[in-house]
């Protein structure tokens, strides 16, 4: 017990930064799904965000436009599954397993030529953290919880802003509909199409935007495989949190939590195999699943092809 | 099943063309967007391309090479066309195949066998692992309703652990992050440069494509696929299928596993085996049509680019990442073609041509 007590700052700094990457992935599919597109490629579009926001920052030095620009990459990429399940009316599965095939594809070519050029470009910037004052001074938890990096921050408070769009602005409230039941949605007079789009540039930047996250505020490296399978880790989040903002916020937590508690481990017995403390995230993800895990929460039409002259 | 091939329609006959010249032309598609991108970078396509060819197909060790190559995919890649065809959405492909090599490591090293007792113990026990890792995430979803392919995904992560345990904890090679080699009368034997796991994984996809076209258990499979609710009310045994094609996907891909241990230098687990290989297994069902013989082909085409990415590599100096794009730009390709050529304003203007020669052919 004391162990744990020394471990807890440890834990909950590494919770609060491991739940921020699949918290923005999952607030992207939460668009997407909420639009009716079910999005697996999120690990895919996560491994660009990542390394263009690295070799933006980098190149420019300016992390803000590292994270920016990561995001446009992440919606050019989106945009090729919107085109193939949104156009073309293609299996949303297998397209987005497709994106997760080529998406890290162009992210280590894209890294093969910048680092090949030149080997300095392998290490990348880091995002400072900044102290809220007062509040970071709270014994133990203080620190961790608040001496995030700004990115964070923002993260977090998106949470309440996605609330309160799906549940009191028009917009929101039409974005759903679209996801339930696309005919009577464009019955209203709602271009379900379009609403389509913007919920996969939606989703293409913020997962896009965790994927910066990793290399701008975790570690300042890109390696092939970044990701370590965080964007399906996010698919669970969502069904974990029932497809909204707040519960998609205390399952990442929750998921950063025993990403945390594998790092504190780690640290602590470094002699015991630590690849069983590695493991610790991913068969939490099944147990969660298995005790918690419901599909019946989701977007009704969500995963169906929507053809607009189909009845 | 004869005689309907006679009676099939003009309209089925064009979209049984398409259905071949898809994958095909997202292929030649590809290759040409990767040339693009060669040029880009100042270098020579074509000397690029002349590369690839000289360094998979050459001579007969480099034809070897690739098939070597290619025989894990062909595993992986039969493993994903089983499940698919059933409906369900393997993605622990990679896990699958990571914990037969680990099981065939075990029964080899922890039994201290050599021989022909290590090949087929060493066979034997990763067939039945990977069997049984495909079933956790078959258990999960017939019982919780869980999404495979979340579950898959995070038995990847676990059996990658699992190996890297086995490969510096258990049976460390001199403490090295490696585990000594399988004795050598106890590796597959070769045939032609090859080992002949090569030939064990071709004749594995002609089996699978008896079973799943030609027999009924096959027949209950596809009708689960393609629509539950009425081979449910058909009387077939769904979950059980389901559990079923869940178990035998990943015998397959542990059956790969295995035989990557076995047959291909170095002959040891160690970081990186086995890794991508479940998504390449995906892409290679996904562009072959979920059709097994079609998958090998893939599969072959798939190592060819790889083997000869590497000399492509050190010809012309272009990183080998230009192969995984091209890779996975026939499978965008293929996804979208395929789901173009379904919809009705493309079908009808695929029609019209149809008709449209087929007049010039009755007036001349």
């Amino acid at each position: 017990m004391d162990i744990f007590i020394t471990a807890l700052p440890t834990i909950l700094k590494a919770m609060a930064m491991g739940a921020v990457p699949i918290l923005l992935a999952s607030l992207g599919e939460l668009f997407s799904e909420r639009g009716g597109l079910v999005n697996i490629g999120l690990e895919g579009i996560m491994a660009v965000g990542a390394f263009v926001g690295f070799a933006v920052a980098k190149v420019t030095g300016n992390l803000w436009m590292g994270l920016l620009v990561a995001m446009l990459a992440g919606i050019a990429v989106n945009m090729i599954y919107a085109f193939c399940t949104v156009t073309l009316c293609s299996d949303q599965v297998v397209t987005s397993m497709a994106i997760n095939i080529l998406a890290p594809a162009i992210a280590l070519f894209g890294y093969n030529l910048f680092v090949g050029a030149n080997p300095a470009n392998a290490t990348g910037e880091q995002m400072a953290s900044i102290a809220i004052p007062g509040l970071s001074q709270i014994p133990f938890i203080g620190d961790a919880l608040f001496n995030q990096t700004p990115v964070a921050y923002l993260a977090f408070l998106l949470v309440p802003c996605v609330a309160v769009f799906f549940s009191r602005f028009r917009a929101g409230l039409s974005f759903r509909s679209v996801g339930e039941n696309p005919q009577a949605a464009e019955t209203l007079g709602i271009n379900v199409v379009r609403m389509k789009y913007v919920a996969c540039v939606v989703c293409g930047a913020l997962a896009a935007a965790g994927g910066a996250f990793l290399t701008l505020c975790y570690t300042p490296i890109y390696t092939d495989g970044i990701v370590m399978g965080r964007g399906f880790i996010a698919l669970a989040t969502l069904i974990f949190g029932r497809w909204n903002a707040f519960g998609v916020l205390a399952a990442s937590l929750l998921f950063g939590f025993f990403d945390g508690t594998s790092v504190a481990l780690q640290a602590q017995f470094q002699a015991a195999p630590i690849m069983f403390f590695k493991m610790i995230p991913y068969v939490f993800t099944i147990v969660a699943l298995i005790f918690f895990g419901s599909r019946s929460a989701g977007p009704k039409a969500s995963g169906k092809p929507y053809l607009r002259e189909q009845r | 099943m004869t005689k309907s091939k006679h009676t099939l329609s003009a309209e089925e006959r064009r979209e049984k063309t398409l259905m071949v010249l898809t994958p095909v032309a997202s292929v030649l598609l590809a290759l040409i967007v990767g040339a693009i991108i060669i040029a880009c970078l100042g270098k020579n396509p074509l000397q690029g391309y002349a590369a690839l060819l000289q360094g998979s197909l050459g001579d007969l060790p480099k034809i070897g090479k690739t098939l070597e190559r290619a025989c894990p995919l062909i595993f992986t890649g039969l493993a994903a066309v089983f499940a698919y065809k059933c409906g369900v959405f393997n993605l622990g492909g990679e896990g699958q195949f990571i914990m037969g090599g680990c099981a065939t490591a075990l029964t080899v090293f922890g039994l201290g066998l050599t021989g022909p007792a290590a090949l087929a113990l060493g066979l034997i026990a990763g067939i039945v692992v990977g069997g049984i890792w495909g079933l956790l995430p078959g258990i999960m979803k017939i019982t919780r309703g869980l999404n495979e392919m979340i579950t898959t995904i995070m038995l990847n992560y676990v059996a990658m652990y699992f190996m890297e345990f086995v490969f510096k904890n258990l049976f460390s090679d001199q403490g090295l992050p490696k585990t000594p080699a399988i004795p050598k009368d106890g590796r597959l034997p070769e045939l032609l440069s090859a080992h002949i796991g090569v030939l064990m994984a071709i004749i594995l996809g002609i089996v699978i494509w008896y079973v799943l076209f030609r027999t009924s258990f096959g027949f209950k499979i596809r009708a689960t696929g393609m629509n539950q609710t009425a081979a449910r009310v058909n009387g077939f045994p769904v979950r059980r299928l389901v559990l079923l094609s869940f178990v035998i996907s990943g015998a397959i891909a542990g059956m790969g596993g295995s035989i990557e241990l076995l047959g291909k230098a170095p002959y040891r687990l160690a970081d990186g085996f086995g890794s991508g290989f479940g998504f390449d297994g995906v892409a290679i069902a996904l562009i072959a049509q979920l059709n097994p013989i079609a998958a090998i082909v893939v599969a072959i085409l798939f190592g060819i680019l790889s083997t000869g990415g590497t000399m492509m590599q050190s010809v012309i100096g272009v990183p080998t990442a230009i192969i995984d794009i091209t890779r996975g730009l026939i499978i965008i390709f293929a996804v979208a073609g395929m789901a173009m050529i379904k919809l009705p304003a493309i079908k009808a203007f695929i029609a019209s041509i149809g008709s449209k020669s087929k007049k010039v052919e009755a007036n001349a």
